[in-house]
């Protein structure tokens, strides 16, 4: 959109037929009020958009989508925008409409005897955890973007969170989907089964495509029973080795009662308290490593926390565990839960950080810590390893952080040598370079050197075959042919 | 110095309440029940003034269901030395609990009694004054600061406007309020320690007392629902609904 006859007919051809299904409500392209459509909130991707389209039905989502098919107009589908890999903006030449769901926020239909919501792609994730316990259900997806995420983003990138270990990522929680494909066309797979073997299992291909297949509009959901209980702990432990015996043991013994399991390395803790008010040292003396463990179940409670000591007490007494606090009331929970929230915050603040979202199997993830840790030192001596996550998933936000001395714009610079020696260590260790957030654009040149020759062919297949023209959000996950998207 | 402190166990502080259907009281079953905020803070206070070497003894005191014992094992976790629990399923009220708190200083012959100045699920805010009065000794409550001396002890209350000092002479009450401390996480040491502390288990009637209901529940319903607001086209609109409506201006 350079020339002045080039904007206008695609004012012509594009914009006014869009605006004529969706209506004045339904666009938006002064660049002011687009402005918070364009950019992420954390990790500084800017794009530009001739307009912001907001359909308030699947319907209208896709004759939009068939108008752009037919002008080859590349679309950028949009959720709440909290990813963090640049998925969800466009990209600076201006060429790309983005698809916003944001208008598509009903709640649909609850079956309690089916254990099911069907809910729109627009609807906020807290929103709909409100909406299950509020009928005496638990929604189990729960991550810290929760109050302004939507679910059709959290079904695009597969998010996973901090309850996977009990309830698995969003994968696990989707019955059924509607999309809108490329062509314009709406499959309508709302099935609310648990059990479907007729032919391929087609909502799984959109789960986690993050926008580049097609556009969720609507899910079926899965919901659990409401947990009554939850019991919390903070224990410290002398490595991550000795976190995953603890890990393991609890496992034993309680299974799919343990609903979170972090791996807090002490620097974390140290970083949260020194830039986010409120979090707590709980433990007298200061310890390599901690685990903050969680369990629920449908009990009252007092035989849950007694189940948990008794772990711990065992872990303490075969040496696994050096210490610990159990929260006696929900408000000692909660302020233990601000240490591990208080993280991400503190890291923020602290300087130059390399981000690292990855996943080994979790009998690897102590010899990960020591293998990227040992390399990053050689090659960087002074960099602050900062290692926390889900390590009941074997999920480790690796994300050291620059040294104490030297020009913050140096150890910039270092940002790819460093994933590449830390991504090196995973994949050899039967790893993934994304564990949760995705590929987008943040990773899409590195997928390549990852990925085998045979996998990356299925996977440009794939796109092949739903999106020949390359219009849904290109250039995130793959790049075609060589092209730049 | 030999302190008593009652704890009672209570719904959790940051469990929604919810009425039970036939309006008789509040849910409880299945409900995660934890001990009162404020008897929390009591304990810690107690264990603070025994770490400074102040205090000699600590008993934690729960008068209530069998379930209480798990209360008292969170105050001998917490550094309580030892637990009493009078067993009882009654409805507990304050001027019952006092009696029976009566009974147990006879017996046990502390010089002060901590308590929370109220309990989060009845907030009668009455127990502390009463035992007071029962054995004739004086009371120091809303504390927000103790200090402990010889025969006498220091408390700064929380009073309307201000704080208050007065200096009470031992024995004493004290009841704790929210500013007093901030209690501390049981740890999985003294968790397992607690387990091997001796949990004493007597029954009311054991102490002459009869805790039978001196008061009748006749209905518990929830607070009214707040209604919707409503959108007013402009600020004339608005100050005419706050003249006319409201009456506020």
């Amino acid at each position: 959109m350079t020339t002045t006859s080039s904007t206008t007919s695609f004012a012509a051809s594009v914009l006014d037929p869009i605006r004529a299904i969706v209506g004045e409500r339904g666009i938006i392209t002064d660049p002011g009020t687009m402005q918070p459509f364009m950019e992420s909130w954390r990790d500084g991707w800017v794009g530009r958009s001739p307009a912001v389209v907001l359909p308030d039905s699947a319907q209208a989502l896709a004759a939009v989508v068939r108008i752009c098919a037919e002008t080859r107009t590349p679309i950028v589908p949009q959720g709440g925008n909290t990813g963090l890999t640049g998925a969800s903006q466009p990209h600076a030449d201006g060429s790309e409409i983005v698809l916003s769901t944001n208008r598509l926020n009903r709640i649909r239909e609850i079956d309690l005897d089916n254990d099911t919501m069907t809910v729109e792609a627009g609807c906020i994730l807290a929103n709909i955890q409100n909406a299950a316990r509020d009928v005496g259900r638990l929604f189990p997806m729960s991550l810290a973007a929760e109050g302004s995420c939507q679910i059709g983003g959290n079904i695009a990138t597969n998010a996973g969170g901090v309850q996977v270990v009990r309830y698995g990522n969003m994968r696990n929680l989707v019955a059924g989907l509607e999309v809108v494909l490329p062509d314009g066309r709406i499959w309508d797979g709302l099935r609310g089964l648990r059990k479907d073997n007729a032919g391929y299992d087609m909502k799984q291909i959109f789960i986690g495509s993050e926008g580049t297949l097609g556009i969720v509009t609507a899910a079926v959901l899965k919901l659990s029973p409401l947990p009554r209980a939850t019991a919390t702990a903070l224990v410290a432990v002398s490595s991550p080795s000795d976190a995953v015996d603890l890990l393991t043991r609890a496992k034993g013994k309680v299974g799919d009662r343990i609903i979170t399991f972090e791996l807090i390395q002490r620097f974390c803790i140290d970083i949260a308290r020194r830039h986010v008010p409120d979090v707590p040292d709980p433990l007298n003396d200061v310890y390599p490593w901690y685990v903050l463990v969680e369990l629920a179940d449908q009990d009252s409670g007092e035989r849950l926390a007694g189940m948990l000591e008794g772990i711990l007490e065992a872990a303490m007494e075969a040496g696994e565990v050096l210490d610990g606090v159990v929260a006696a009331s929900k408000a000692q929970a909660d302020s233990l839960w601000r240490i591990r929230e208080g993280i991400p915050e503190g890291q923020k603040r602290e300087g130059v950080s390399y981000k690292h979202d990855v996943s080994v199997p979790i009998s690897k993830v102590a010899l990960f810590l020591d293998r990227a840790n040992a390399a990053l030192e050689r090659e960087f001596p002074g960099i602050r390893p900062f290692s926390f996550g889900h390590l009941g998933d074997g999920n480790i936000h690796y994300n050291p952080i620059q040294g104490e001395d030297g020009d913050p714009a140096e150890w910039k610079a270092r940002l790819g040598a460093v994933n590449a020696i830390v991504h090196d260590i995973v994949v050899d260790l039967g790893g993934s370079i994304s564990a949760e957030h995705g590929i987008g654009r943040l990773r899409i040149d590195e997928l390549p050197r990852y990925k085998s020759p045979v996998e990356l062919d299925m996977m440009v297949a794939l796109k092949m075959a739903f999106d020949p023209h390359n219009i849904m959000n290109p250039g995130k996950i793959l790049r075609l042919n060589g092209n730049a998207r | 110095m030999k302190i008593l402190v009652p704890v009672k166990r209570v719904v959790d502080y940051n469990v929604k309440i919810r009425v039970k259907a036939d309006g008789s009281g509040v849910e409880t079953a299945n409900v995660k029940m934890s001990m009162n905020p404020f008897d929390e803070i009591a304990v810690e206070e107690a264990v603070r003034l025994k770490e400074a070497g102040k205090a000699t003894e600590i008993i934690a005191v729960s008068v209530g269901p069998a379930q209480a014992q798990e209360t008292l094992r969170t105050a001998l976790a917490m550094g309580a030395d030892r637990a009493i629990l009078v067993q009882t399923d009654a409805e507990t009220q304050p001027l019952a609990v006092a009696k029976v708190l009566k009974a147990l200083v006879e017996k046990e012959g502390p010089t002060l009694v901590v308590l929370g100045k109220q309990a989060i699920d009845d907030d009668c805010n009455q127990t502390g004054q009463m035992l007071a009065a029962l054995l004739g000794w004086g009371q120091g409550t809303f504390a927000s600061k103790i200090v402990a001396g010889e025969g006498s002890i220091a408390v700064t209350r929380e009073i309307d406007g201000g704080l208050e000092t007065v200096d009470l002479k031992l024995p004493a009450i004290v009841t704790a309020d929210l500013r007093l401390n901030e209690p501390r996480y049981a740890s999985l040491p003294n968790i397992m320690k607690a387990k091997k502390k001796p949990l004493e288990t007597v029954t009311p009637d054991s102490l002459g007392v009869d805790v039978a209901s001196r008061l009748t529940t006749l209905k518990v319903v929830e607070p009214a629902k707040r209604k919707a607001g409503v959108k007013v086209a402009d600020v004339a609109a608005l100050v005419d609904k706050l003249k006319s409506e409201a009456r506020v201006i």
